[in-house]
């Protein structure tokens, strides 16, 4: 497989990873705000943190506000992290290599562009509350059935494992940083909040991850921010996990060659998870850990960009198909 | 039953499918009678069918200036063009010869130049040449097959007679929609495709393997190869990918090619670098390769060159190649098969006047009005003179460019260009069109059976390019019973 179409597919399962959990985290923190007391320090603030671009949204805009925050994380094209840049990116890529996919991919995809460019133009998705939800569900929607596409028919080869890498190495990102935040500004449950409140808060969180039913089979009914953590870090069975991402990206380095450098970074990565205190873990302890998290999930990044996308020139060409064959039978 | 033919205009181009009396010619006879039995409600629907199935296929070109939505359908006609096999086998044989003369003249020209010497051919034509390449002299492509693969443009005049309009030897196009319009209208119309006898076309892709696989430096059953593409905002890129996938070979672009020190090109890939064996570049020799030619190109393979040359790597077509893409050189493929094949041709050409001859130059702009003017390098339909449909102006204008610069432009009386019964809403009417075969040739030679019908939808109109509100039909070879 080219190096280029390996990227490409790489990074179209990151976009399009992306663009379902920014449509979750949106959803799931509107629905949520409505249940919070006046004057919570909750607000929608915090998506412009755990996107990351916080920076940018004030190159543009002023307010923080609902409706300047929604316009820049959805529909604006000057932001590379927005919904509809993710989409658009997602679909551009795939145009690279229509003929590795099941032929359905690209009409998908291709309808779910055009839904987002049209739907956009048609509903104010930054204003409408009711609209954006609808809206944000029917991409998570047609997301899924992309996703199940895949898995429902794509076989364990090359091209399927790194649009596995890309999927996970994206969750697994997105996943340490809403933690990060949430556990930032959600308060410890003695605290000040009503359990109520704190209960719908962390509900949210675990929803947003799409993680909410397997964390009551697993763990319980009543949400606490340790376990909560715990789960959304270490589970091995919720695929929402940071540590099933890992092993996920494993499963799909195994199929690969030259997989050695970026498995090692994988292992150090799963380590580090593994070693982690959960029990008298502080704010500023997970913090950090969590920080570190980012650190090694970058540099799993560019362990698979130089093993795979940019391939140097001065490495040993390999055999001709024919020539191994011959080989083979000698 | 309810009438779908149109009543056949008096005294105006030859139908394909009818006879001037407007009675179905022998080889459309059962297909005009089966739309008939369908009737004009169900003749709609299939075409709604087939538009959709376009779409969904994802069979599209690309237009340039649109940003955004990118991809677009090519319209296309349920109605087929129906054409014996008795007359194909005639047009495939002088498509044949052609392009062997057509491949005898590159390579003198790159090596010999015995043409000049025997006054067959003017060097300064060639001079003149924007599509001489300098850096390909004392080539030999394997097969002395430089154009391995051409598109030939037929156009049947008011006489009846199939003449050959030109012949694309660049990078032409249009193959897969050729493939893919067979593919719609068996789906469309099993029913009629088990009435008569239609030849196949799906072979194609497997002879294209096949040739490219001939051009191998190294002898091995399982050559590399490599469909080099400019990338996914050309307009034949669906093409491109198209073909790349039947022939389960690489589509790769510029960026992944690496050319070693040894002259050896590799493509990079997740398992390190492959040696390619042959490929089948789709960019134009302008681009191909910035050691050599355009310096800014970011599409091109650097050193690609050096290792054709050396002999490392097959081209397809050969850089170079254009040099007999030019309707100059046109107007002399007659008295090339004379004079390399010693054959007389099989096919005529349109008769050319070349600007470059004084007399010839007289009489072009003495009869601006009758005549269609193009430019020898064009592709694309782009800056022609339609003489009869053209206003005093732009007459005018064309007359100052052909002042300027004769040896640039040729001329041609207009032609009527054959007509076929086309869907317009529930209705038949005559649409002028081509056609466009391919032809293949390295070992061996091939031609597909018929070929790329382009139609111009507008009525009236003489223009089928897909850029300029043309679109296809499918071809049909049919044996008859004698």
């Amino acid at each position: 497989m080219l190096s280029r179409v390996a990227e490409n597919l790489y990074w179209m399962a990151r976009y399009l990873e992306r663009t379902e959990d920014l449509g979750r985290f949106i959803n799931s923190a509107t629905m949520l705000l409505l249940d919070l007391p006046l004057g919570t320090r909750f607000g929608w603030d915090i998506l412009l943190q755990i996107t990351g671009e916080a920076e940018r949204f004030q190159q543009y805009y002023g307010q923080p506000t609902e409706k300047a925050i929604m316009r820049f994380l959805i529909a604006d094209s000057r932001n590379p992290s927005s919904l509809l840049s993710c989409v658009h990116q997602a679909r551009e890529n795939c145009r690279t290599f229509r003929d590795l996919l099941p032929g359905e991919f690209w009409e998908r995809i291709n309808s779910l562009f055009l839904y987002v460019q049209d739907g956009l133009e048609k509903e104010d998705v930054a204003e409408d509350r009711r609209a954006r939800l609808d809206f944000l569900e029917n991409v998570i929607a047609r997301r899924h059935a992309l996703v199940g596409l895949l898995v429902g028919s794509m076989s364990q080869n090359p091209a399927y494992q790194f649009i596995k890498l890309g999927r996970n190495l994206e969750r697994a990102d997105m996943g340490s940083r809403i933690i990060d935040v949430v556990s930032a500004v959600i308060p410890p449950e003695d605290q000040g909040l009503r359990k109520t409140v704190y209960q719908s808060l962390w509900v949210g969180v675990l929803r947003a991850m799409s993680a909410l039913e397997m964390y009551r089979q697993h763990v319980g009914v009543q949400i606490r921010s340790g376990r909560a953590v715990e789960f959304l870090l270490r589970d091995s069975k919720c695929p929402r996990s940071v540590r099933s991402c890992l092993a996920d990206m494993e499963l799909g380095l195994a199929y690969l060659p030259n997989a050695g450098i970026p498995a090692e970074a994988l292992r150090r990565t799963r380590r580090r998870l593994d070693q982690l205190q959960l029990k008298e873990l502080t704010p500023a302890v997970l913090h950090e850990y969590l920080d570190q998290v980012q650190k090694d999930l970058g540099v799993l990044h560019r362990s698979i960009e130089n093993a795979y996308f940019r391939v140097r020139e001065e490495r040993d060409p390999y055999p001709h198909p024919s020539s191994q064959r011959i080989a083979l039978q000698a | 039953m309810q009438k779908i033919l149109y009543e056949y205009p008096e005294g105006s181009s030859y139908d394909e499918l009818l006879t001037a009396a407007g009675r179905p010619r022998a080889v459309a006879r059962a297909v005009l009678e089966h739309f008939e039995r369908l009737g004009p409600e169900a003749l709609r629907q299939r075409q709604e069918t087939a538009d959709t199935a376009i779409r969904a296929m994802g069979i599209t070109f690309t237009v340039y200036s649109e940003a955004g939505n990118i991809d677009r359908s090519w319209p296309f006609d349920i109605v087929p063009r129906t054409m014996s096999a008795r007359e194909w086998s005639h047009i495939e044989a002088g498509l044949q010869q052609r392009l062997k003369a057509l491949n005898h003249f590159i390579d003198d020209i790159y090596n010999e130049q015995r043409v000049f010497a025997d006054n067959v051919f003017p060097r300064e034509i060639l001079e003149g040449s924007r599509n001489f390449r300098a850096a390909c002299r004392g080539v030999h492509p394997r097969f002395g097959a430089w154009a391995n693969i051409c598109g030939t443009d037929l156009v049947r005049d008011a006489d009846g007679k199939m003449y050959v309009l030109e012949d694309n030897l660049r990078v032409p196009s249009g193959v897969s929609y050729m493939l893919e319009n067979r593919a719609i209208m068996k789906r469309l119309f099993p029913e009629i495709f088990a009435m008569c006898s239609i030849l196949p076309v799906d072979d194609y892709p497997a002879q294209l393997a096949s040739m490219l696989g001939d051009l191998s430096p190294r002898p091995s059953d399982k050559p590399v190869i490599a469909v080099l593409t400019p990338g996914i905002y050309n307009s034949a890129y669906f093409e491109h990918s198209y073909l790349a996938q039947q022939m389960g070979a690489y589509l790769a672009e510029g960026t992944d090619f690496f050319v070693d020190s040894e002259d050896r090109v590799f493509l990079r890939t997740i398992s390190g670098l492959l040696q390619v064996d042959v490929i089948y570049r789709r960019v134009d020799d302008d681009f191909l390769d910035p050691e050599v030619f355009r310096e800014d190109s970011v599409i091109g393979i650097s050193g690609l060159m050096r290792a054709w040359k050396r002999g490392t790597v097959g081209i397809a077509n050969a850089p170079g190649t254009g040099v007999a893409d030019d309707k100059v050189v046109y107007a002399f493929v007659p008295d090339f098969i004379r004079y390399y094949l010693k054959e007389e041709p099989i096919l005529p050409n349109v008769p050319t006047y070349l600007c470059m001859r004084e007399k010839d130059r007289e009489y072009v702009l003495a009869h601006l009005d009758e005549l269609v003017v193009k430019p020898a390098n064009e592709s694309g339909g782009y800056g022609m003179l339609i003489g009869p449909r053209a206003s005093v102006e732009e007459r005018q204008r064309f007359a100052e460019r052909i002042r300027e610069d004769p040896r640039n432009y040729i001329a041609q009386p207009t032609l009527a260009l054959s007509t076929a019964p086309t869907l317009v809403g529930d209705h038949l009417e005559p649409r002028h069109l081509d056609m466009r075969p391919f032809i293949l040739q390295a070992k061996d030679s091939y031609v597909t059976t018929g070929g790329l019908t382009r139609v111009a939808m507008n009525a009236g109109s003489l223009v089928v390019n897909s850029s300029q509100g043309g679109g296809s039909k499918d071809t049909w070879i049919v044996e008859e019973d004698d």
